[in-house]
């Protein structure tokens, strides 16, 4: 029995109203096809390329426009963006709000990718924090970070957290020595801080739509943070306890709030791992592939059985 | 022929669809819970992030098993002995498959997903072992060769309609692709068969759809004309085919020069041809799929065109495509919008279900992060001279090496 079929059936039993009957039908026909899906990614496509088109441009031309020319052609193009965006704003709330128009998100997201190019440019050619040069990283996070909370725009909260990322990093890289140690204790503070923070905002009802995009990106920057000091050879030992209370951590959550993304963070990261340290011991292609099929049965039967009690598709 | 019965494959649809239009509430709590339970299905489905982890460890597991066996118990035999054996491996795999259909009821669960692909895999190795093994290369073809893509290829069509898995389509497009290497040595011929190889497929598939524009099946033949149209297009445009790649990598004289000026003018004009053509059909048929691979080709043609014209490439053409591609989805939107109710000719730029805007405020949170900037910074290794270098992130923006 098709969907139609029973979508006239219920219509028939009173369980439909003839208006309901006629919107999911005509949805189900394709009749009126949405193409706002389509417009969305030809307009992010347009953004990227004009974005990249304009880097590379600048890069290559800087010596023969001039300074001046170049940025203000930057300046224009963001003021132009933000003058838009700020135009037309849409009312503020604490709630997902609705974008006011379908360019409005992409000319945000271009004017943001533009004042970073014009960051960018300023800074290597005048150097105007040459003493602290990662302060227009941190205030570049924070304005994304307000811009992103006074639109509601997604993908300046991606640039935010990248941005604040990107902080962390210049600001390990001054360092001489251990810079690897270094990177990871700075990506699992930063994990820890965006992850927290989010929480706070979450749990205050601040742009709650918001929090799985600061979860995701904290358990992945957490998760490689800690691998990466699993497979080292020497002094794995705190790094190997901490991966299995975030698998642990991770596994609960994904339960709890049927977010199975972080299951299979848990289950991948986890068995990355573990892995690693028990291959070290392992010599002989009979020890090593014994070792992946009786951990792979034994993670398989474990997967299969929260799938059985926890992930089954309605 | 089909694993699953229509009834069930008809139940987990309407399922779907319910549960989508409940949270985009066109459908009340009371509504969805009744109609919910006339969908009542047997199959045992599970979270998709949940079947792709099913599906690598059942992957792992299976590779694994396979290589232990050759390891512990035939380690010291013949290729062709290998063969044979993973020709056995295939049989069990395919079976396994099954009985986890049958008995089991899964349905896209990862783990006879993995089965099958396994299958796939082990035959086709198979065959190249047991019937190739110890046969030097040799430069002119051998027809018996193609034996292994073009078994590769039906077998994944194979799965494709048995188990409605939709990744087996295209994977059985890239098994075409290595078949005609095995007839003749003319790049020009070996694009012309694959493309024929995918007008066929069109055709076949555009025949038998329209019997299920209304029923489940559609969506599995529409992604199978957008691959089948995409892949024609490939197959033409001799700037991105694989073909061409190949040759280049494998330090032919390569690319694009090898073929006649006619047959290389013939594409061109070909890969102009195609786009509208595919958008037409998906316009015409209200196909989402196939107008996506018509956009994609536009794309691709707009890209490809100096290129294949040897003209002189310049920085700022990508920002030139940029403002095409918002004045296109612009244009539309408007265009769209000016009928009354914003809907013309069935087509409307409103959101009309759930479906898309999860997918883009998934999509929103990973291209942010992808866009053109960098996450971690290098030292800056340059001075103030004229020449800006190895420089540092601009957060959110572009990686600054000016």
């Amino acid at each position: 029995m098709t969907i139609l079929t029973r979508l006239e059936q219920w219509k028939e039993r009173g369980d439909l109203s003839p208006e309901q009957h006629l919107h999911l039908a005509g949805l189900c026909r394709g009749e009126p096809l949405s193409l706002f899906f389509e417009l969305n990614v030809l307009l992010y496509a347009g953004v990227l390329a004009f974005v990249g088109g304009l880097g590379w441009t600048v890069s290559t031309w800087s010596q023969q426009l001039g300074d001046v020319i170049v940025l203000t052609i930057l300046f224009a193009i963001f003021a132009a963006c933000f003058w838009y965006c700020f135009s037309r704003p849409p009312a503020w709330s604490r709630a997902q709000t609705p974008s006011p128009s379908l360019i409005f998100d992409y000319v945000l997201y271009l004017g943001c990718l533009t004042w970073s190019i014009e960051l960018a440019y300023l800074e290597n050619r005048f150097h105007v924090f040459s003493t602290q040069r990662d302060f227009y990283l941190l205030a570049t996070a924070g304005l994304f970070f307000f811009l992103a909370y006074r639109f509601d725009n997604r993908f300046v909260l991606s640039l935010a957290l990248s941005s604040l990322a990107g902080w962390f990093g210049l600001t390990i890289s001054h360092r001489p020595l251990h810079q690897d140690k270094a990177y990871r204790l700075y990506a699992i503070f930063y994990s820890l801080v965006i992850g927290g923070g989010g929480a706070l905002l979450w749990r205050d009802g601040m742009k709650p739509h918001f929090f799985g995009t600061y979860l995701n990106i904290a358990a992945n920057v957490l998760f490689w943070a800690l691998l990466s000091g699993v497979v080292i050879r020497e002094g794995y030992g705190g790094w190997i306890l901490a991966l299995l209370a975030a698998c642990g951590a991770s596994l609960a959550w994904g339960l709890a709030r049927r977010q199975f993304a972080f299951v299979a963070y848990a289950a991948v990261y986890g068995y990355v791992g573990v892995s690693s340290i028990f291959l070290r011991s392992l010599y002989g292609d009979t020890a090593v592939l014994s070792y992946f099929v009786v951990t792979g049965i034994a993670i398989l039967a474990g997967l299969v059985r929260i799938a059985r009690r926890f992930g089954r598709e309605v | 022929m089909r694993a699953y019965s229509a009834s069930r494959e008809e139940a987990v649809r309407a399922r779907n669809l319910l549960k989508d239009w409940a949270g985009e509430d066109f459908l009340t709590q009371a509504q969805y819970q009744s109609m919910e339970q006339e969908t009542v299905c047997d199959l045992r489905r599970t979270n998709n992030f949940l079947r792709l982890v099913l599906l690598l460890f059942t992957l792992i597991i299976a590779g694994a098993a396979a290589g232990l066996f050759f390891t512990v118990v035939f380690s010291q035999q013949s290729e062709r002995t290998m063969g044979i054996f993973l020709l056995i491996f295939a049989t069990i795999s395919y079976a396994a498959a099954e009985i986890a259909v049958s008995q089991a009821r899964l349905y896209r669960y990862g783990i006879e997903e993995a089965l099958a692909v396994c299958s796939v895999a082990f035959l086709c190795a198979g065959i190249q072992l047991a019937l190739f093994s110890g046969r030097l290369y040799s430069l002119t073809p051998d027809a018996t060769r193609c034996l292994v893509p073009a078994v590769g290829a039906i077998s994944s069509l194979w799965i494709w309609h048995r188990f409605g898995l939709s990744y087996a389509f295209p994977a059985a497009m890239i098994f075409v692709v290595f078949v005609p290497g095995h007839w003749t040595l003319s790049h020009s011929t070996q694009h012309l068969i694959v493309a024929a190889f995918y007008a066929t497929g069109l055709a076949g598939v555009a025949a038998v759809r329209s019997r299920h524009r209304l029923d489940y099946l559609n969506d599995d033949y529409s992604l199978a004309e957008a691959f089948l149209w995409l892949g024609i297009y490939l197959a033409t445009n001799l700037q991105l085919s694989s073909l061409s790649l190949l040759v280049q990598r494998w330090g032919s004289t390569g690319g694009a020069t090898e073929f006649s000026r006619p047959f290389y003018r013939a594409t061109w004009v070909l890969i102009w041809c195609l786009p509208p053509v595919v958008i037409a059909r998906g316009v015409q048929r209200k196909d989402r799929l196939v107008i996506v691979a018509g956009m994609i080709v536009a794309i691709l043609s707009l890209v490809t065109i100096k290129p294949y014209l040897d003209w002189q490439r310049h920085t700022w053409d990508p920002m030139l495509a940029g403002i095409v591609l918002a004045s296109v989805a612009l244009f539309i939107r408007r265009w769209l919008a000016r009928e009354p109710g914003g809907i013309r000719h069935g087509f409307t730029a409103a959101r009309l279900s759930g479906k898309g805007q999860h997918l883009m405020n998934a999509g929103s949170a990973v291209f942010g992060l992808l866009s053109p900037h960098s996450i971690t910074a290098s030292p800056q290794t340059g001075g103030p001279e004229v020449r800006l270098g190895g420089g540092d992130s601009a957060g959110g923006g572009a990686s600054c090496d000016f």
